[in-house]
Order: C-alpha cells, then structure tokens, then sequence
C-alpha cells in the first residue's frame, strides 16, 4: 500500500510562492474589490428593496417575482433583447466573416480596405451614434435626402417601431470590425496544401470556400457567436443614444431597462435581480452554444 | 579602514524592502484615524449659526443639472452681498451633473454640499437632506412670507422644509407662440386659441408637409417642455382640473374619464403630424431638447412656463421678437378656466455635508436682490422671492408680462403633487400616451393601466404602508 505523504515546502519553494503571490497581489486585491465584492453584493441587492440612498430592506424573491409576475414592460424587454440578439449576432459573424473573406482575396488597395473595415471598432460610440442619426433620419438623414430627391419616399428607419431594432442590427452589422480582423487572421492561417489538394481534385471556388475555408474557421465563429451573443445581450450605448429606448419601447433593450430601473427609479434591487437574469441567461446561451459546437465546430488537432 | 561594499542590493533585499515600502504607504492610505491637518474652525460652522459670519479658505461643492449658470456664475462671487455672507468662502460649480453621478456620490457617503435642479422629492422622501426649518427661523433673509406660497409649500415633504427656493422658480404654464408663423398660416395672432379643440385647428394650420409628405414644422406638440412634465405639475391634470395624487393617503388618481380624455386629445396632435415623423424630429441635434424646436422655429406652440421669453430671447432674439403668451388650452367644457401652477427649483442641502450653515448662507445670498437680478439679466429666471418679482421689469422679455399679470387673472393655481415615485409615473405617462397616439391602446385603456402601473410601483417601492 502505497501512503500518501503531502509534499513539503522547501524553503526556497515557499519563498518563491510568497514572491509569486506579492507579485500578483495588487491584480487580487483589484479583482477582489473591485469585481467579486460588487458581484455578490448586488446579489444580495437583489433579494433587497433597495433604492441607492436607504438601507437596503430584505423583501426574499419579491423582485424575481415581480419581474416574472406583474412587471408589464419585462416581457416587451426580453423580446426585443432576444430579437436583437439572435438575429443581430449570427448577422454579425456573417458580416464580420464576409468583410474577412473580401480582404483575403488579392483586391486593389487591400490596406486601404483593412483600414476601412476596421474603422468602426475604433471609433467611439458617440461618434458612431452621431454618424448613423445624420445618415438614417427620417427628415434630415443623407439616406432619406437621397430617397426625397429621387422622389421616392422617406423611410423612418429610427423612428418607427417597426423598423428602429432592424436599423439597429444593421449599425451593428457594419460595426464588426474585430471580429474582422479575428476572421481574418485565421482565413490567412488556413493551410495552403488543404486549397491545393482541393484544386488538385477539381474543386471550384465556392467548394473550396464551403468544405474548406468555412469548416476550419469554426472554432473562430463560435468564440465570435459567443462574444456577439454576451455583447448583444449587454447592448446599451448605441440604442441609448440613437433611440433612448423608442419609439414606443421597441429599442428598450435589456441594459436600458435595467439602468432606467437603477437610476431612474431608484429600484437597484430590482436592477441587481435584473442583472442575475441576465447573467443566467447568458450562461444558458453559452451553454447551448458549447453543446451544439460538438457537431458543428472543427478543431484541426481533436483526436477521433 | 573601513572597506566600501562592493555588492549592491540583493533580490530578496529588495523585494524585502519594497514589501515594507508598499505595507506602509498601504497603512498610511487606510488610516483615516489620523488626525489631518486642519483649517481652524470658523464661527460659521457651529450649529444654528447661520447668522454667523462665513469662515475662510472653505468650499462648497454645488452641483446643478443646469448647464445655464456657468457663464456667469463667477460674477456672483463679486458682489457685495456675497461677500457679506460668505466671505471668503469658495462656492465651486459643477454644472450639468447627471442625476446618476448625483445619485452616486449620495450612495456612497461623499454629497456635495448642496444641490439644485436635481430630483429633489427623491432625495427628500429618502432622509438624505438637512432639514431647514432651524437655520430659516434663524435668517434675517430667508422668511417664509416672502415666498410665493406654492414654492415655498413644494419645498417641503410630509411637513418638514428641505428646500428653499432658488434661481428658478414662478409660475409654471402659458401657451406661447410664434406671431409671425402664425400670421404666415393666416391665423389671428390677436385671437388665440383657449381650448385644446381650438389648439388642434391651429395645429392643423401650422403643421406643414413638403410635397412627398414630409414634415416640415408643427403647430403644437402638447408633450413638448412644460406640456409633457409630470414633476412640475402634470399639465394634462391640471388642465382638465384633477389631482393625479394625494401625498396624505398615497392614492393615485388616473384611472378616471379625464385621463383618458387628456390622452385622445393631446395624442390628436400627434396623429396629424404623424408619430414617426414627430420622433424623427425630436432625435435631431437642437429639436431634441426642451423646447429647442420653438427656438429652431420648427414647432410655431409650446406649452411652457415664464422663462420661456426670457431664455428665448436671450438665446434667439430673433425668434423671441415675435413671441407672445397666452392661457395654455383646457378642455372644452372648462372654456373659460384660466389655469396657473408654480413650482421650480430649490436649493438642498446634504445631511453629510460639514457646512450646512454655510450652504445655507449660499441659499440666502441667492435670494438676495443683486443676485436675483444677475440670474434674471442672465437667463430670465426668476424666483420665489415676492419682492423681487414685484420690482422686476415684465417687459424685459416678450411675452413675459403675460406671466405677471396670468398671477393676478388666473382661476386656479396649483402646485406640483409630491409623489415620492414620480420618475416612474413619468416614464409611463411617456409609454402609454404613445400607444394611445399610436392607435396601440384606447384612452380609457390606458388610463386604467397608468393607474394599475403607478400603485403597483408605489407598493413596490416601499411607500405604500
């Protein structure tokens, strides 16, 4: 019988282990403080009433039930946040994807169009905001102007319930430019052999592009879903400032709700039950994602 | 003969000593035990002695929602009044500040001193404010006489005095409008309209389409500043004559046939200017804000109160000359009623801060006599304060002079309810009355779950009980 025995410390092991964590202490103290303390202490908000400026009263699941039972706005909110979601972030990838491919074939002035695609990832949102109102209103948009003087009728993209969250999963589309550059580095990574074996075999250029090019980036479409999904659930900044929640509730994207609930209301301990939804619903994304990737999701060195 | 070391500092001595460094500066962060050198306490600072002469090298933070004060705001410190009363004393501006960063500092221990333009019945009803009645009873500046009763009454919650009113105060509600748009539509400047039917055939007239249908201007957006604001006194219930809410009992009253009435008559100006077209012009730069679309000459109506001539033609003098006011529309079967609120704006002051009195004594000084008549040259503000009202010029600004006599003519004047859940009762008033212009919800409908909504909050928010 073989008996255990705990490994005992050398001196310069322990040491070594104290260098180590005073190294990395002022990174612990920041992640402790700064994110694991706020993390369960608005879990704890959420089973309070609480309104930033009083104590916090313990009301139990009264703000889940809330939300799930009488709140009238949280359904409109989950519809427009999954809509949002499901078709703006599978949109993205698409785009962002797209964009990549583009750039990876040999086209004229491809720095110029790196740069250009790459733009809206470095521009702040404000700018970003600003950009698309001047494009897409109604009475004074460049879009709009175009359509007047063809003659042809103005289109309210921003302004109309119908067509606010489409316009905004089309701002999105068009800002993916990390995602770009994610895809681009591994289209230019796909080995070389794999497109000559292809030709070899007498594969066209969508067949090279289907069996080869879209399988072995996806792994990078996953972690591209998977952040679109996190980011699209997330959205505040951009709805926020172009429609602030309208017209008529049909941007009030989760974020918003719960912000206005926080700092308009004064509900933190609704927001913070709010947040832990969120937070599950993602996980429960994540999640769905991670088990279907199995079937669809390529990684080159897996053994059978 | 000592022989100098030639071996610098080893790794582990230095990793010794920068431990020792970083434990001690950590210590010394932490401490706040440790007496701080302080400046000498002044006579000003001591309980109840707002009449006490200000101390020096001392600052106030004051934080404002308002970006109006801060061209000017140094040229307060220059007069003589300010200098009587506080001396030295440095009041520092932080001017548009966001009600969450406001909210934020309160939450966490560090208010300024004192705040104005700020969601006052919040702070009020949540205990973080100083109550005021000591240091008034103790002021040969401040006495409740002086005050238009309404202001002086909104600066209260559940009896005890919080605020007093400050820089922006008066009377709440009159229908301005542009003269020459008007006459350009061919209406009679000289005969305005005095029901909201009314309202609407002038809407009608001045709401301009370009040959492909779209909006140009619009006559009235009756949601618009004044028109749309619940915490200023929710003109849509004071029009049609009731009380939204009663802070005694915390009963709302919104599920009621004149809700529903204000709701399809003032949704009508938006169906005929067409919602999608009125949104796309509210999201444009200048269209956007608080009446800006009056001053852009884009909207020929708004509802709004007194310092409308004044900030007009301070900002748009070439607008403002053809400004004029008159009673804001009522319902048809009050023709007739001349409807007036007041309300505006306080200066609170924080339970935290360390120089209450002093705050104070800047509470006072605004209500001085010079002070008033800089915030009026400078922004046409007025306040509560019925001496200075009663010396100031009501032509300095077209259309103001209406205001002045509308105090003396009118049938009713209100001020605002104080409800503690007012931001919620605005943003469903905002979401409801949309789907009732948007043909989403009938008014009645929409009346009743405006009612449902707003008790069931109340109850959330733990003010019911």
């Amino acid at each position: 019988m073989t008996r255990f025995t705990p490994h005992r410390m050398s001196k310069s092991e322990r040491r070594r282990l104290v260098t180590g964590l005073l190294f990395v202490s002022p990174w612990l103290a920041g992640f402790l403080l700064w994110r694991v303390y706020p993390l369960l202490s608005s879990l704890y908000y959420s089973f309070t009433r609480y309104d930033l400026l009083r104590e916090p009263v313990p009301v139990g699941f009264k703000n889940y039930v809330e939300l799930f039972t009488t709140d009238p706005k949280f359904g409109v909110v989950i519809y427009n946040t999954l809509y949002y979601v499901l078709l703006g972030a599978p949109l993205g990838v698409v785009s962002a994807f797209l964009m990549a491919s583009l750039l990876n074939t040999k086209i004229v002035a491809r720095p110029f169009f790196r740069a250009i695609f790459f733009f809206p990832a470095i521009v702040p949102t404000i700018v970003t905001a600003v950009v698309w109102q001047f494009l897409l209103n109604v009475q004074f948009g460049a879009v709009n102007s175009l359509l007047q003087g063809l003659g042809l009728p103005t289109i309210p993209f921003l302004s109309s319930p119908a067509l606010a969250k489409p316009s905004l999963i089309l701002i999105y589309m068009w800002a993916q430019g990390n995602a770009m550059v994610i895809f681009l580095a591994t289209l230019q990574d796909v080995p070389r052999v794999l497109y000559e074996a292809a030709t070899v075999d007498g594969a066209n250029a969508w067949h090279k592009f289907w069996h080869i090019t879209i399988p072995m980036s996806t792994p990078v479409i996953l972690f591209n879903l998977i952040m679109g999904f996190i980011y699209g659930f997330q959205e505040f900044t951009l709805p926020w400032l172009l429609t602030g929640g309208g017209p008529n509730n049909a941007t009030e994207f989760y974020a918003i709700y719960l912000y206005r609930n926080a700092f308009n209301f004064l509900r933190m301990g609704k927001a913070s039950a709010l947040a832990w939804i969120l937070f599950v619903i993602i996980i429960i994304f994540t999640v769905i994602l991670f088990k279907t990737s199995a079937r669809w999701v390529y990684y080159g060195g897996e053994s059978e | 003969m000592n022989k100098p070391s030639a071996r610098g500092i080893s790794r582990r001595e230095f990793l010794r000593r920068s431990t020792m460094l970083a434990a001690a500066g950590f210590l010394a962060a932490c401490s706040s035990q440790v007496p701080q050198p302080q400046p000498a306490p002044a006579e000003g600072e001591s309980p109840g002695g707002a009449a006490a002469p200000a101390k020096e090298g001392v600052t106030l933070q004051y934080w404002v929602g308002w970006g109006e004060l801060t061209p000017f705001f140094d040229k307060f410190k220059e007069l003589p009044e300010y200098k009587e009363l506080l001396g030295d004393v440095n009041v520092e501006l932080k001017p548009s500040v966001a009600t969450e960063a406001l909210l934020t500092a309160v939450a966490s221990g560090t208010p300024p001193d004192m705040t104005s333009e700020a969601p006052y019945l919040d702070l009020m009803a949540r205990g973080v404010l100083a109550p005021l009645e000591e240091l008034v009873a103790g002021s040969s500046i401040i006495k409740k006489e002086d005050f238009i009763e309404g202001n002086w009454e909104a600066g209260k919650y559940q009896g005890k005095l919080y605020g007093i009113p400050a820089l922006e105060c008066f009377v709440r509600y009159g229908l301005n409008y542009n003269t020459r748009m008007v006459e350009a539509a061919g209406l009679d400047p000289e005969n305005p309209p005095v029901t909201w039917q009314e309202a609407l055939e002038w809407h009608k007239e001045l709401t301009k389409f370009d040959d492909a249908g779209n909006l140009l201007q619009i006559g009235l957006d009756p949601y618009d500043a004044e028109g749309g604001a619940v915490g200023d006194g929710f003109y849509a219930t004071r029009s049609w004559g009731f009380e939204w809410f009663n802070e005694e009992t915390g009963e709302f009253n919104l599920d009621n046939e004149m809700m529903a009435e204000a709701f399809d008559v003032m949704g009508e100006f938006y169906r005929i200017a067409g919602p999608d077209n009125i949104a796309g012009m509210r999201s444009v730069e200048g269209q956007d804000t608080w009446g800006g679309s009056y001053n852009a000459e884009v909207q020929a109506m708004i509802i709004e109160g007194y310092w409308h001539p004044g900030e007009t033609a301070i900002q748009k003098p070439e607008v403002a000359k053809y400004n004029r006011a008159t009673w804001a529309p009522v319902p048809e079967n009050r023709r007739g009623v001349k409807v007036q609120g007041t309300g505006g704006h306080y200066v609170v002051i924080f339970k935290e801060s360390k120089h209450i009195p002093l705050s104070f004594k800047f509470a006072e000084f605004l209500n001085t006599k010079s002070a008033m008549e800089l915030v009026f040259k400078e922004v046409g503000w007025l306040p509560a304060y019925i001496p200075f009202i009663e010396s100031a010029d009501p032509s300095a600004y077209p259309g103001l002079e209406w205001y002045f006599k509308s105090v003396k003519e009118a049938d009713e004047i209100r001020g605002p309810a104080r409800c503690p859940i007012t931001a919620f009762v605005q943003d469903t008033y905002n979401q409801l009355r949309e789907e009732v212009y948007r043909d989403n919800m009938t008014a009645a409908a929409a009346a009743a779950e405006f009612q449902k909504r707003c008790v069931e909050e109340y109850k959330a928010a733990g003010f019911a009980g």
